[in-house]
């Protein structure tokens, strides 16, 4: 959907406006559409047939140092709309200890648009159902107790103006999906396995991508199989071990404890009364050896079909590629514009050089916060997941987030997953049921001893990465290959 | 009810509806929202939004489908699109093996008992200046953040069943700042809840942090080894807790399916302490009362727990009509749960002071439910966590993680505090959303588990 020319100028004149009131900045993000379908077979119920529609003006004004924000879901009220921010950034700017700043760029334009052959939202109705209800009939089974499959869609066309001159127009599509089976135990516990849509990292990320049999469907089988075994299984015994992580477990270690730490707005503390803080300083960069030599960790990795490939963010900045741990040590972090400019005011030095193009809000009625893009391990030399496994003398290889924990600076973790499988002097032996696994993040980095190769790297979706005040759900991707640590406490203290 | 042009579309549009045949419920959400975020001793944030949501569900014999269109309502035929969306969708959808559970509206409901037009329309100068106090009287060496968030919500419910309508007009404020030491890193916070702008009183704030300040400038970090201890929770910690006891044991849902810690009991079963008595009370002022839930039911007092008893559950209709119960109020909407007081002294240094070495948590960091069956949660220590020692705060204690079962903790409750508190459990992710709960300002729990914990704060 296009921006019609009437409201294009209205917003190029506003902002105008706000600038000749002694606005320092402004953008305005005008999304035409922001689309959502919710598709949720429960048990083969159709309990979710969800559509969402959403389309509006947010706002932001950057006056004295301070933003104000405001957003409307009515396009008439685009002139008050543009008083409010500007208004909310005055009265802001009277509690001012820090003044934010945005350091000076040239405006420039941009498109992106999510590389796609098949729009989702132009796939009939009862084709998506017929194709999620042919997934549950091969989930069903009279010893499974509840068994989901789900599916969302999502679509957003924004156009980016700020006072630069810089002028960039979006067109975002998602698809996120995941199967779930239940059965109870032989202590009748309920116990699940599950698989999500994941993808390559290389291709379209249309409807055709939920289609593709080895990204989802053909998962079925498998972890039908697998729940089959786990609800005969024992309990995994508390003790010390390795424990090697598939990318389904991987993805959610990364994004809790490498991620969310190296987010800037959280370094410098803006999220204390909420998401919480990080163990990291701006000291630490440069410094911290945050893993082993094993952990390279980049952000965005040039993945084409990702949620968190977006082309721009929302400070029309151009997504970037980078590393963030380079070889074990702290190098980069996850930023926005005004946030760069503040740590390195505070640090006395350029501790960053330039945006991360990390400025992300969740919709038009949001401002702009720091977020992960992809968040991304790369891939090792030490082969594949059979190769990790025959060099493992005591371990478990564990897949699928039932539960997380971590401490509010990110600086521990406790993690529950639906399955482990127990490894012995080099040989799988048997599946363990309620595994879980806690740690203290720089610790458990710098006992990173295997990295498997390009062939066990795989991308994982997030859809609902909560943060922010208002609070905020941002959807990205993190491609992860099997990583391997040592000497972690498994289990639960008996 | 006040006369309002987009609801009268919207019964125009209903009526209309239900003459075709129709089985549909309309809801409109209006939010007017302000949210003051602070970040080192500055506003970092300034945000103003106005929302409105217009939500229509349609049921078609077994169908069902749903639309959600935001922005203002200015036409019935702007209602009568999205209706067709829903319509349309329902039409496609297939069918549920189990009969749907229409949209009654019950009664006809105009509520605003906890409406507070000087909160609604809140100058954020007066948040700033608020904080501003707040930053020069405890001191502008430290870190403060924070946030301040206020508005209001309407709701107005109808369906094709009948006539009724069902409003809601209530404002909600939530605020919270953090004191963080630049160096030595721990963090302090105080909040606030409430549905009128006098349940913020920035002098009680102050003298909140006030209190807390020696015990973490002068004590160096206690680090807990793993190990069974005497814990108090403060009401925050309380609720976060029995929140997650509630979504896992106490909703139809989880019982249902055996994936909760309730699962192998039924009602009239002893499943917590004997002091433990819960109650979904939407007449709670310490809560962000709804007197009607999303299905059109008038929500009245629903006891969960009684003396640790297992009395009811919560049923939305989706589970009750696949399951074959009675819904119960729970569709949608925040529920109002209050846990009951007991007899201790308000003053918690004074009730544990036969005690010896206690730990207290007034706050909990990212609960979650490693074993829902089990019934076991995991969460760290946040804000405010002392050693107290005969009665006498010692030393602030690092960030100590608890891993335990709802029926250990809640099993062995020593004293519960006989003063209530409102506990803000509200988030904005998507709609304006508030929840309260109604706590007792701690309880003493003996026997809980720490696991881990970390050598910092």
């Amino acid at each position: 959907m296009s921006l019609s020319a009437d409201l294009k100028k209205q917003i190029l004149q506003n902002i105008d406006r706000v600038v000749s009131a002694g606005a320092e900045y402004t953008d305005a993000r005008f999304y035409t559409n922001d689309d959502s379908e919710t598709l949720f077979l429960y048990d083969g119920n159709l309990e979710a047939n969800d559509t969402n529609f959403e389309s509006g003006l947010g706002v932001r004004v950057l006056y004295g140092g301070a933003w104000g924000f405001a957003a409307t879901s009515d396009a008439k009220m685009m002139n008050a709309c543009f008083d409010q921010a500007l208004q909310n950034a005055i009265t802001a700017a009277k509690l001012v200890r820090v003044p934010l700043h945005m350091a000076k760029k040239p405006g420039h334009t941009g498109h992106f648009a999510s590389p796609l052959k098949q729009d989702p939202f132009t796939v009939p109705l009862k084709e998506k159902l017929d194709f999620l209800s042919a997934i549950d009939a091969r989930l069903k089974e009279d010893w499974i107790c509840k068994r989901y499959v789900y599916a969302e869609f999502q679509k957003k066309n924004i156009f980016f103006f700020n006072s630069e001159g810089t002028q960039v127009e979006r067109n975002l599509s998602n698809v996120f999906a995941k199967m779930m089976v239940m059965a109870l135990d032989t202590d009748g516990q309920m116990q699940r396995r599950s698989q999500e849509l994941f993808t390559t990292g290389k291709g379209t990320r249309g409807y055709e991508m939920l289609t593709q049999p080895e990204l989802f469907s053909t998962h079925a089988e498998r972890i039908k199989d697998e729940l089959s075994q786990l609800i005969k299984a024992d309990a995994l015994e508390y003790g010390k071990r390795s424990v090697i992580l598939l990318p389904g477990q991987g993805f959610l270690q990364v994004h809790e404890t490498i991620g969310h730490p190296l987010e800037l707005d959280r370094i410098l503390g803006y999220e204390l009364s909420y998401a919480g803080g990080s163990f990291v300083d701006l000291d630490s960069f440069g410094k911290l050896r945050y893993g082993s030599d094993k952990l390279s960790v980049s952000a965005f990795g040039s993945i084409e079909n990702s949620p968190g490939s977006y082309g721009f963010d929302d400070e029309g900045t151009p997504e970037r590629d980078y590393l963030l741990i380079d070889k074990g040590l702290l190098v980069n972090a996850l930023s926005s514009r005004p946030m760069i400019d503040e740590a390195n005011q505070k640090a006395g030095r350029t501790v960053f050089s330039e945006s991360g193009g990390a400025a992300r809000a969740t919709a038009f009625y949001r401002a702009p916060i720091d977020r992960m893009t992809n968040v991304n391990i790369l891939p090792g030399n030490d082969g594949t997941l059979a190769d990790i496994i025959a060099s493992t003398k005591d371990g478990v290889v564990l897949d699928n987030p039932v539960s997380w924990s971590i401490g509010s600076n990110r600086e521990h973790f406790h993690f529950s997953t639906e399955i482990a499988w127990e490894v012995k002097d080099g040989k799988k032996t048997r599946i363990l049921r309620n595994p879980s696994y806690q740690g203290h993040t720089v610790e458990f980095y710098n006992s990173l001893s295997a990295v498997g190769d390009a062939s066990t790297w795989c991308v994982y979706q997030v859809d609902n990465c909560g943060k922010g005040e208002p609070n905020q759900i941002m959807q990205l991707g993190h491609g992860i290959p099997v990583v391997r640590f040592d000497n972690v406490i498994t289990g639960e203290r008996k | 009810m006040q006369k309002n042009k987009a609801h009268e579309m919207i019964c125009a549009v209903r009526a209309r509806a239900a003459a075709r045949g129709i089985n549909a419920s309309f809801s409109l959400h209006r939010e007017m929202s302000h949210l003051m975020r602070i970040g080192n001793n500055s506003v970092s944030l300034n945000t103003s939004e106005n929302l409105t949501r217009l939500d229509i569900e349609v049921i078609n014999g077994r169908r069902t489908g749903s639309h959600t269109q935001m922005g203002d309502v200015t036409s019935e035929e702007y209602v009568e699109k999205a209706l067709q969306i829903a319509v349309d969708k329902a039409e496609v959808a297939s069918p549920k093996d189990y009969q749907p559970i229409s949209v009654v509206v019950e009664a006809t409901v105009a509520e605003n008992a906890q409406y507070d037009q000087s909160l609604e329309h809140l100058d954020p100068a007066f948040k700033a200046d608020a904080y501003q106090q707040i930053i020069d009287n405890v001191g502008a060496a430290y870190n403060f953040s924070g946030s301040w968030s206020s508005g209001s919500v309407e709701l107005f419910l109808v369906s094709t069943a009948n006539d009724m309508t069902m409003h809601h007009l209530a404002t909600d404020q939530d605020f919270n700042v953090v004191l963080k030491h630049p160096q030595k890193k721990w963090e302090l916070r105080q909040c606030k809840s409430g549905w009128r702008l006098e349940h913020f009183d920035v002098d009680d704030v102050i003298e909140g942090f006030r209190q807390l300040l020696p015990t973490y400038e002068d004590h160096a970090g206690f680090k807990p080894e793993p190990g069974e201890y005497t814990v108090v929770l403060g009401s925050s910690a309380l609720a976060e807790v029995l929140m997650m006891a509630c979504y896992t044991g106490l909703f139809g849902r989880s019982y249902e399916e055996k994936q909760g810690w309730t699962s192998k009991n039924k009602m009239g079963d002893q499943v917590l302490g004997t002091n433990i008595n819960l109650v979904d009370d939407p007449a709670e002022d310490k809560t962000f009362r709804f007197g009607f839930d999303m299905a059109g039911k008038v929500r009245g007092n629903f006891p969960l727990v009684k003396d640790g008893v297992m009395m009811n559950l919560m049923y939305d209709t989706m589970t009750a009509a696949k399951y074959g119960r009675q819904p119960t109020g729970h569709t949608g909407g925040s529920p109002s749960i209050v846990m009951k007081p007991g007899s201790a002294s308000p003053d918690l240094l004074e009730a544990v002071k036969g005690m010896g070495r206690v730990i207290y948590i007034p706050a909990l960091h990212y609960l979650n439910i490693p074993n829902p069956s089990q019934g076991v949660f995991t969460g760290s220590s946040r804000f405010n966590a002392v050693l107290v020692e005969n009665g006498k705060v010692v030393s602030p204690i690092f960030s100590s993680r608890i891993t335990d079962s709802f029926q250990n903790v809640f099993g062995n409750v020593r004293l519960i505090s006989s003063e209530a508190e409102s506990v803000n459990l509200s988030n904005t992710y998507g709609r304006r959303a508030p929840e309260a709960a109604s706590m007792p300002s701690y309880i003493v729990a003996d026997k809980v588990k720490i696991t881990d914990s970390a050598d910092s704060f």
